[in-house]
C-alpha cells in the first residue's frame, strides 16, 4: 500500500464528502453573511429608552418650538417640531429638522485651541487647556485696560436675539469700549426709521391674522424671512376657509418669481431694488385722489403739509414732494410696473378695512436704506394702519426693562467717550441702537482712526456671511488678536488666535427674545437637549469668568456667577412685570392678541414661569397700542426732524422724508450690462452655520448639480449671450468672478442674474466645501449715506460663456 | 502491453483512504469546528437571578409607558439596592466600586441579542399572545452560576441567539404571518 497520488485523491474525495455532511460549509456561509452586517464602520443605532425633550431652536431668530428624541437620555436621534408651541405649532424648517447634524458634526471644535503657526492656517491650531486660554485673554484685557486702550477691544456677535447680546454689550460698556456690534439685521435700519418717525425704540410687528389685504414689498414670507415657521402657519390660516370671513389677499412685489411670489394671489414684477419707488408711487395716488386716512394724517402726522424747521426755514411737506416727484408715469418708468397697475394697487389698498403694507429682503438679515424704510412706513401711515385699530404695531425690544445698570469706573467712562470705530457722524441720534458693522470693518481693514487690539467673534461667521467677504478677511488680519467662540471650524474662526469653543445650540441654556415681524412681545428659553459632548464652555459663563478676572467696575457690573443666573434675573423681571402668559397651542389663539390689551398671567411666580419656559413653552404678551408719539412734534413724523443733525440745514426738503434713493452700483454698464441679485431659500443656510448634509439632499439638480451651482437668467438674456440651458458660464462682477452654470427661466427679468446664497464654503467638511460659489464674495454692499449701514440691492455683472 | 487491472488489495486501500478522509472530516466538522468557531466568555459580573428571589421579574424587566420593553436594567436600577455593598461577595464589591460608583453601565454579554435589522416586540408576544418568557429564554430561577457565553468569532453573537428559522416555525405553527416586513422593517 503506497501513499501515491491516487491515494491522496481518494483521501480528499472522502474529506469533501465528509465535510458536506458537517455544519462547516453551511454554518460558515450563514455566519459570513451575518459578519458583513457587523463591520465596525456600519452605523448601529443605540438601543434603549426613548425620551423626548422640548426646547426652542436658536439657529435663526424664528424662535420655533422643537422636540428632541433621545435614546437613553444621551444620544439625540431626531429633532421635530413641538406641537404644544403656541406659535410654531409643531412645524420646523429644514435647518431645525437636521440640526443634530451640527451637534454631531465632524467639524466641531472639541477643546480650546491656540494658533501656533501663522494666522489663517487651519492646521496650525494646537489644543490648550481652558485655564491657559482664559489666562491669555484675561492678560490681554487687563493690559489694554491699564494702558488706557479699552476702546480698542471690539465684539461682533451673531446671537442678536438672546441675553448673550446684552451681556456682551454690558461687558464692553463696563470695560470701556463702544465697539459692540451684532451681525447686520433688517431691524438695524428699521429701528432707526421707527425711532425717527415715532420717537420710540421698537421693531415693527404686523397683525397678520387681522389683515385682509397684504401688500408685500419683497419680504420672502415663505422662504425664511422673519419667523419662518410662524409665518408659514399664518399663510396656512390665510388659505383656510372661514365662514363669513373673506380670505386674506397677498400681493407680492419682487423682481423675481420667488416661492412667495408664486404662492401669492398676485405678483407684481418690478425692477430689482425699486420696491420703495413703487410704494411712493402708490402714496402719490393715495394723496392725489385723497384716498388716505385723512383723520389720522390730520391729527397724528407731522410733515404731511408744508412745515417750518428749527431754523425757521419753510420746508415742503410730504404731500407736495410726493405729488411732484412720484407721479404714476415717473414711478412706472423706474419700477417697470404699468401706470394702471400702480393706480389699481392704490385704489385696492384704500378700499380695504384692514390693509397691511409689509417689506423686507432675504431672511431679514440685511439692513435697508433708511429712506426706503421710511417710505414703507409712510405708506402704512397714510393707510392709517398705525392707529390702535390698525394692522401695524410697535413691539418694544425689551419691554420688561434691562438688567441693572453696569458700574462705570474711570476707564469705562473714558472708553465710552470714544467714537465707535468707523461710525459716520451722520448717524441720527435716536433711542435706537446703532450697528455700523461694515464701517467698523472698513476702518479696521484700512487702519484709519485707531487699531483694534482684541476682537471677539461670537456665533458669527462674517468672513463667509457678510457681503464683501474680501473686506472681512482683510479686517480680521488687521486686528491684533482675534478670539473666536465658535463651535465650528468656520471661515472666520480659521483667522482666530485663540478659540474658546461654545456649546452648540442644542447643548446650552439660552434664551430667545422677540419674534421678528410678529405682533407679540415674545420670550422663550432654549434648554439643552443633551449634555455637552466635548470640552466646550457656554460663552455666557466664559464672559462672566473674564469679567471677574478683569476686576474693578467690570467685575462689579457682572455680579452673576453663571449665565443661568443672568437668565433667571431676566425671567424674574418678566414675572415681576405681572403681564403676559405662558402660551400653549390649543388654548392660545394667536389671532386674539391685540395691541393695548395685555394678557393675564397664568403663572404663579418667577420660579413657576422659569420651569414652564424650561419645559419648552413660550411667554407671549400684547404690545401697547400706538396712542401717542414721542417725536419733537409729538406726532408721527413724515418729515423727520431727527434728521436735522444728520444732514445739512440747507439740504433739499425731500432729504428729511421718505424718498426713493438708489445707490449707484460701481462698474461701467458697458462692461457689466447685467444686474446680479442674490436670493435666500429655506433649504440653504447662509448665516453662522452651513448647510447640513440633509439640507443639501433637498436641493434640486437645477440649483446644485455635483459641485456646480446654477444662476437663473431669462431666456432672452441667454439668447443675447449665446448660452443654452445648463451651459457653463463665467459670472463676473466688480468684486470678482466665478464659474457658474445657467438655468433659463422666466422667473427672472431680462437683464437680471439671480444667484442663490449659502454655497461656496471653503471651511467645514467635504459635504459643505467647494460647492459652487459664495454669492457674498461677488455682491457689492453700499453704505447708506446717513446711517452707515451696509445695504444691498443689486450688483453690476457680466456673464460670458465659459 | 496488457491492460492494467486493479487488484482487490488496491481497491480495499482506496476505500481506506476515502474513509480516512471522510471520517476525519466528520470529526473536524462536528467536534473541532464548533470549538474553534466559538470562544467562551464570562460575564463581567456574576449575576444570579436566584439570589434576587425577593424581587419580581417585573422590577427589573418591565414595559415602559410607551409600550417598549426595557430589556436589561441599567446600573441605576442596581444602585437602588447596591449603592453600598450589602454583603461580602467580591462580585458585589466589583459592582459597587467599578460600575455604580463610577456611573458606568455593565457591559453584559446578552445571550439573546438580535441583529439591528430585526424588529422584535416583546409586548406583541408576551402581553398580547401570552407566550411565556422561557419559550425563548432560559429558565433562570434555579441557576447557581452564569452559563458560559459562547461567542461566535465571526458574527459576535451568542450561540444561543435565536435564528430566523425558529421565529418562522413558531409563526407558522400559530398561523402568524411570516411576511418579511413583519420583522425586517
Amino acid at each position: 500500500m503506497s501513499l501515491g497520488r491516487r491515494a491522496f485523491l481518494q483521501f480528499v474525495g472522502g474529506a469533501i464528502g465528509g465535510t458536506l455532511l458537517t455544519p462547516i460549509p453551511w454554518k460558515l456561509a450563514d455566519d459570513s453573511a451575518i459578519w458583513t452586517q457587523n463591520w465596525s464602520w456600519r452605523p448601529s443605532p443605540e438601543r434603549g429608552e426613548i425620551t423626548r425633550v422640548r426646547s426652542v431652536c436658536q439657529l435663526c431668530p424664528g424662535g420655533c418650538g422643537i422636540t428632541a428624541r433621545l435614546v437613553n437620555g444621551r444620544r439625540a436621534v431626531a429633532v421635530t417640531g413641538n406641537e404644544a408651541h403656541a406659535l410654531s405649532g409643531g412645524g420646523v424648517c429644514p435647518m431645525g429638522a437636521s440640526s443634530l447634524q451640527y451637534l454631531y458634526a465632524p467639524y466641531r471644535i472639541q477643546q480650546p485651541l491656540k494658533q501656533m503657526g501663522s494666522r489663517g492656517d487651519s492646521k496650525g491650531f494646537k489644543p490648550v487647556s481652558w485655564a491657559e486660554a482664559l489666562k491669555e485673554v484675561t492678560a490681554k484685557l487687563t493690559k489694554l485696560r491699564s494702558e488706557g486702550k479699552s476702546h480698542t477691544v471690539a465684539c461682533l456677535t451673531g446671537q442678536k436675539r438672546s441675553t448673550m447680546a446684552r451681556l456682551w454689550k454690558r461687558f464692553l460698556t463696563a470695560y470701556g469700549s463702544p465697539n459692540f456690534y451684532t451681525m447686520p439685521d433688517a431691524a438695524d435700519s428699521m429701528r432707526l426709521a421707527v425711532a425717527l418717525t415715532t420717537g420710540r425704540d421698537a421693531e415693527v410687528g404686523f397683525l397678520w391674522d387681522k389683515a385682509t389685504y397684504v401688500l408685500n414689498f419683497g419680504a420672502p414670507l415663505l422662504e425664511g424671512w422673519g419667523s419662518p415657521v410662524y409665518l408659514q402657519k399664518v399663510f396656512g390660516r390665510w388659505q383656510t376657509e372661514k365662514p363669513g370671513v373673506p380670505r386674506t389677499v397677498l400681493v407680492h412685489v419682487e423682481s423675481r418669481a420667488s416661492l412667495t411670489a408664486s404662492k401669492a394671489h398676485r405678483w407684481i414684477a418690478c425692477n430689482p431694488g425699486t420696491e420703495a419707488a413703487l410704494a411712493l408711487g402708490i402714496a402719490h395716488v393715495l394723496v392725489r385722489d385723497k384716498l388716505y386716512d385723512a383723520a389720522f394724517v390730520a391729527e397724528k402726522v407731522f410733515g404731511f403739509e408744508d412745515w417750518t424747521d428749527a431754523t425757521g426755514a419753510q420746508r415742503k411737506g410730504f404731500r407736495n414732494v410726493v405729488l411732484a416727484k412720484y407721479g404714476v408715469e415717473e414711478t412706472a418708468k423706474i419700477t417697470g410696473v404699468a401706470p394702471q397697475t400702480i393706480q389699481d394697487l392704490a385704489r385696492e389698498l384704500a378700499k380695504q378695512k384692514h390693509a397691511l403694507v409689509v417689506w423686507g429682503q432675504d431672511k431679514g438679515d440685511k439692513p435697508n436704506s433708511l429712506y426706503h424704510d421710511l417710505a414703507f412706513l409712510a405708506l402704512n401711515a397714510l393707510l392709517g394702519t398705525l392707529t390702535p385699530s390698525g394692522t401695524v404695531v410697535l413691539v418694544p425690544p425689551d419691554p420688561w426693562g434691562d438688567l441693572p445698570e453696569p458700574v462705570l469706573d474711570t476707564e469705562a467712562y473714558r472708553g465710552a467717550g470714544q467714537t465707535a470705530l468707523g461710525r459716520p457722524s451722520t448717524v441720527p441720534r435716536t433711542k435706537a441702537p446703532v450697528n455700523t458693522v461694515l464701517p467698523f470693518l472698513e476702518a479696521l481693514a484700512s487702519g484709519s482712526e485707531y487699531p483694534v487690539e482684541l476682537l471677539f467673534i461670537h456665533e458669527a461667521n462674517p468672513a463667509y456671511s457678510l457681503p464683501e467677504t474680501a473686506l472681512v478677511t482683510q479686517a480680521l488680519q488687521k486686528a491684533a488678536m482675534v478670539v473666536s467662540f465658535s463651535s465650528f471650524m468656520d471661515e472666520t474662526t480659521q483667522w482666530a488666535d485663540i478659540i474658546l469653543p461654545n456649546h452648540t445650540a442644542l447643548e446650552r441654556l439660552d434664551d430667545v427674545i422677540g419674534l421678528p415681524g410678529a405682533p407679540y412681545v415674545y420670550y422663550a428659553l432654549a434648554s439643552p437637549i443633551v449634555k455637552p459632548l466635548y470640552d466646550t464652555k457656554g460663552t455666557g459663563d466664559v464672559l462672566l469668568n473674564l469679567a471677574a478676572a478683569v476686576g474693578g467696575g467690570v467685575a462689579e457690573s457682572h455680579p452673576w456667577k453663571t449665565y443661568e443666573e443672568v437668565l433667571k434675573a431676566t425671567v424674574a423681571s418678566i414675572a415681576k412685570a405681572g403681564t403676559g402668559l405662558v402660551a400653549t397651542a390649543g388654548s392660545f389663539d394667536p389671532a386674539s392678541v391685540l395691541p393695548g390689551r395685555p394678557l393675564q398671567p397664568n403663572f404663579k411666580d418667577a420660579a413657576d414661569l422659569w420651569n414652564k419656559l424650561k419645559a419648552g413653552a413660550c411667554w407671549v404678551d400684547a404690545p401697547a397700542a400706538v396712542e401717542s408719539f414721542a417725536t419733537p412734534s409729538e406726532r408721527y413724523e413724515l418729515a423727520c426732524q431727527g434728521l436735522m443733525v444728520s444732514i445739512s440745514p440747507t439740504a433739499a426738503d425731500d432729504l428729511f422724508m421718505p424718498r426713493f434713493h438708489p445707490l449707484k452700483p460701481s462698474g461701467e454698464e458697458s462692461e457689466f450690462p447685467l444686474l446680479l441679485v442674490a436670493y435666500a431659500s429655506l433649504m440653504l443656510s447662509e448665516g453662522y452655520v452651513p448647510n447640513t448634509p440633509f439640507m443639501n439632499k433637498l436641493l434640486p439638480d437645477d440649483v446644485l448639480r455635483k459641485q456646480d451651482v446654477f444662476v437663473e437668467i431669462h431666456p432672452e438674456t441667454a439668447r443675447t449671450l449665446g448660452l443654452a440651458d445648463k451651459a457653463a458660464a463665467v459670472l463676473k462682477t466688480p468684486r470678482g468672478e466665478t464659474p457658474v452654470r445657467v438655468r433659463l427661466t422666466t422667473a427672472v427679468k431680462p437683464g437680471v442674474v439671480a444667484a442663490p446664497q449659502g454655497f461656496g464654503h471653503t471651511a467645514y467638511d467635504e459635504y459643505v466645501q467647494q460647492k459652487g460659489f459664495n454669492a457674498n464674495s461677488l455682491v457689492e454692499v453700499q453704505l447708506d449715506p446717513i446711517t452707515g449701514l451696509g445695504t444691498l440691492w443689486a450688483t453690476r455683472a457680466q456673464l460670458r460663456r465659459a | 502491453m496488457g491492460e492494467v487491472k486493479k487488484s482487490a488489495s488496491q481497491k480495499g486501500a482506496g476505500i481506506v483512504f476515502f474513509l480516512a478522509g471522510f471520517i476525519g472530516a466528520l470529526l473536524v466538522g462536528w467536534v473541532v469546528f464548533p470549538n474553534v468557531l466559538y470562544s467562551t466568555k464570562t460575564q463581567p459580573i456574576t449575576f444570579l437571578h436566584s439570589s434576587h428571589q425577593d424581587s419580581n421579574c417585573e422590577d427589573c424587566h418591565y414595559f415602559r409607558d410607551d409600550g417598549s420593553y426595557n430589556g436589561l436594567p441599567k446600573v441605576a436600577k442596581c444602585a437602588e439596592c447596591h449603592a453600598e455593598p450589602m454583603g461580602d461577595s467580591p462580585e458585589e464589591k466589583k459592582l459597587v466600586e467599578e460600575y455604580i460608583q463610577q456611573e458606568r453601565e455593565i457591559p453584559w454579554l446578552v445571550y439573546a441579542w438580535q441583529p439591528d435589522n430585526v424588529y422584535f416586540s416583546h409586548a406583541a408576544h408576551t402581553q398580547q399572545q401570552g407566550i411565556e418568557c422561557v419559550r425563548c429564554h432560559r429558565d433562570v430561577t434555579k441557576e447557581t452560576k452564569n452559563p458560559p457565553f459562547k461567542e461566535n468569532r465571526l458574527t459576535g453573537y451568542s450561540d444561543k441567539t435565536m435564528k430566523m428559522v425558529e421565529c418562522e416555525k413558531c409563526h407558522a405553527e400559530h398561523g402568524a404571518s411570516n411576511a418579511c416586513h413583519l420583522c425586517h422593517k
